[in-house]
């Protein structure tokens, strides 16, 4: 794979669990990369802590690895010094939208040029499983052992609202699509939001009956309702059932944007 | 080459830092430190430098460490709520050697307290907020003067340092207006260069301090706040890794305070001796001039931290150091640990100086 | 082309096994040095991109590899005289 120069191969096999969705969500996001033939020392990864936050400590460019939640405020200041750079985020549901919700809302108004991958497994993984702003009612993790009680977030909406340029959502299933995605999401200028729903088997699968990695891939499968479907199946009047998700490409627009290229 | 201005102590410290070369400024505006900000946010960008308002003090610190690694000069502005919610991104600033200027116009304190009026009420924050470990370089303005010449040397020191290096004025000298020469031009000492090839955090010079391999250059640093080893690379479960990182991110500066210590002496040869930095100096000054006893002698200190504990053994003959605070003695307890002579307090809370009746009360003992 | 997992990498999750379209991993049954039981290749004759990428010139299919969490397949050239199963094409 052409990518694989990206990865500090002195590094790997790297910590994630057996099965977990992080690593598709690497590949996929540096196969955009290469793609978009930048250079490594002109790209900069940010990243908050967590799982997912993980990540920029595998690849081979100069990268940020801060504290919790605050990935977007660094990366902000890193664009915003110097615009010439290729800024890519690596955060993960509550590194974004429990404690970073702030920053997140904020460099969404502000539109700044940057790409965002939210590795969305609904737990906290790191620390061993605890909920999160984005699991689902009623699933069990170790701080709602008897079921949650919150209603999720859902983040593209969120984004979509504050004002970015580009949003998305995928499944680790859907490794091509989201590919694709991130290669539009690097390519579009402002705020580029790539929301993917991964399985985390060790924390999030394991309480909550999915006994089996591909069990939880096969449940994000058969769950994510094309957006396309979605569309039709409101102007045709049918219902949409409660439960599926809507994945694919959920906003593109023109925003003025911050911090571009010159 | 120097001109003279009327200024404010807010308005010396901006113009400092421009001088000093910075191009970065994030910040969120807080009384009474809003018009470094103001005067960032218009002179800034005319001189090709970046202003941008975060939506909190949080993000405006961890902005500026970001653009820090980009190779750009930044700084930041608050008082004592904001410098409250900015102490993580401090600790991993120090953790990461990241150079950063911090301004901190002092106020009453604590929580929202006295917003428009003085306090030195942070000076131990300064030095122990953050969690863990580690070292800070903490410069206290007097006058406006000193808040145009210690904001552009607190550039110096952060570059040569690799630390973040704190301004703590006061409320006082931030907005009161006074004569100032102004300089054409300061000195400028950058980040030791970094030699390609080599472990980013790998230390090999006795002063401890590694070269500073900006972003893009090709060296591809992996910046973390865990326990990193030479490679910048987590190794969070090394315990003599992790003792080794820490006592080098103190001995860094801890080590050099004797060059970095800036205070100046009046009478050494006497018996009473003031002690005193940031505002309390000018009432200092005052009953210094009323008096004129070369019995009185006065200790001026300008860096604070790391703590110039060597000055005092210049004061030979000296029975009591005075040490006047707009805080509940927060330095003098720090004097008490250095020295064999009693200390006294003199604190004063509520926001306004010292008057020099109160000094010389306490001068003569009949406070 | 053929398909080679790298054990050193591999930790044994399937998901290979599972999400290939042409099904041509099966479950490994030996543990290897690290306790792994690392997919082995059923069908490899079934692989697009190890049968064509050289007449294509450019990488075919690859979902395996993408979703690999582990970075741990990659296609190598085979040595010349390297026996292998070849399917039949109409």
């Amino acid at each position: 794979m052409s990518y694989d120069e990206w990865f500090r191969t002195d590094r790997l096999p790297h910590i994630y669990c057996a099965g977990c969705g992080n690593g598709t969500i690497i590949n996929c996001t540096l196969a955009a990369v290469d793609q978009m033939g930048w250079k490594k020392e002109d790209t900069v990864f940010v990243s908050g802590i967590g799982c997912s936050s993980r990540a920029p400590g595998y690849i081979l460019t100069d990268s940020l690895h801060t504290t919790h939640g605050r990935a977007l405020a660094f990366a902000t200041g890193v664009k915003m010094a110097k615009p010439a750079f290729n800024v890519v985020v690596f955060t993960g549901d509550g590194d974004l939208a429990a404690i970073g919700g702030n920053h997140f809302i904020h460099a969404c108004r502000r539109n700044i040029d940057m790409t965002v991958v939210c590795m969305n497994n609904q737990i906290y993984g790191m620390t061993g499983g605890q909920g999160s702003p984005t699991t689902p009612l009623k699933c069990l993790s170790s701080t709602t052992p008897y079921g949650c009680t919150e209603p999720p977030f859902d983040l593209c909406e969120l984004a979509t609202a504050a004002g970015a340029n580009y949003v998305a959502r995928w499944t680790s299933y859907h490794v091509k699509e989201l590919e694709k995605a991130v290669k539009v999401g690097l390519e579009t200028p402002g705020f580029s939001f790539i929301e993917v729903l991964v399985q985390c088997p060790t924390a999030f699968g394991r309480r909550n009956k999915f006994r089996q990695v591909m069990d939880h891939v096969e449940f994000l499968k058969s769950h994510s309702l094309l957006k396309a479907k979605r569309d039709r199946l409101l102007d045709q009047g049918q219902p949409i059932p409660e439960d599926l998700f809507v994945v694919g490409e959920l906003t593109k627009r023109n925003r003025p944007a911050m911090g571009v290229k010159p | 080459m120097t001109r003279t201005e009327f200024w404010q102590g807010n308005t010396a410290c901006a113009e400092g830092a421009l001088a000093a070369g910075c191009n970065f400024f994030g910040g969120y505006p807080i009384t009474p430190s809003t018009e470094v900000a103001e005067l960032m946010a218009a002179k800034l960008p005319k001189k090709g430098g970046v202003f941008i308002q975060m939506e909190d003090e949080i993000a405006s610190m961890a902005s500026i460490i970001g653009a820090s690694w980009t190779g750009a000069r930044a700084m930041t502005a608050t008082s004592g709520p904001g410098f409250s919610l900015m102490m993580e991104n401090i600790g991993f600033a120090a953790m990461t050697e990241t150079p950063c200027v911090v301004v901190n116009v002092q106020r009453g304190g604590p929580s929202t307290g006295q917003p428009t009026m003085s306090a030195q009420g942070d000076m131990m924050q300064v030095r122990f907020g953050s969690h863990g470990d580690y070292a800070v370089i903490a410069l206290s303005p007097a006058t406006v003067q000193e808040m145009f010449e210690l904001t552009a040397k607190a550039f110096n020191l952060a570059d040569k340092y690799r630390t973040p290096v704190f301004l703590m004025a006061d409320e006082t000298v931030g907005h009161m207006r006074e004569k100032i020469l102004v300089p054409d031009s300061v000195e400028k000492i950058g980040r030791k260069p970094f030699v390609p090839g080599t472990p980013p955090f790998k230390v090999t010079d006795p002063d401890l301090i590694p070269g500073f391999p900006t972003f893009g250059t090709g060296q591809h640093v992996h910046v973390t706040g865990l326990t990193h080893d030479e490679r910048g690379y987590p190794a969070a479960t090394n315990p003599p890794l992790h003792a080794a990182l820490v006592k080098r991110l103190v001995d860094k500066i801890e080590n050099a305070r004797d060059e970095m210590a800036d205070y100046d002496i009046v009478n050494p040869d006497a018996e009473q001796v003031f002690v005193a930095y940031g505002g309390p100096v000018r009432t200092v000054m005052q009953v210094m001039h009323d008096k004129k006893d070369t019995n009185i002698g006065f200790l001026r200190i300008r860096t604070v931290w790391p703590f110039p504990e060597k000055a005092f053994a210049k004061f030979k003959n000296a029975q009591r150091f005075l040490v006047p605070e707009m805080n509940l003695g927060q330095i003098a307890r720090e004097i008490q640990r250095h020295v064999k002579v009693p200390v006294v307090p003199i604190p004063k809370l509520g926001g306004e100086l010292h008057t020099p009746a109160e000094l010389v009360k306490v001068l003569e003992g009949k406070a | 082309m053929k398909l080679a997992i790298d054990e050193n990498r591999c930790k044994g999750c399937n998901l290979c096994t599972k999400v290939c379209p042409y099904k041509i991993f099966r479950e490994g049954k030996k543990l290897n040095r690290k306790g792994v039981a690392v997919p082995e290749l059923d069908r490899p004759e079934r692989c697009t991109n190890c049968r064509l990428r050289n007449l294509y010139g450019r990488q075919l299919c690859g979902v395996c590899q993408l979703t690999c969490p582990d970075q741990a397949i990659h296609w190598v050239e085979e040595e010349p005289y390297e026996p292998h199963k070849v399917a039949i094409e109409y």
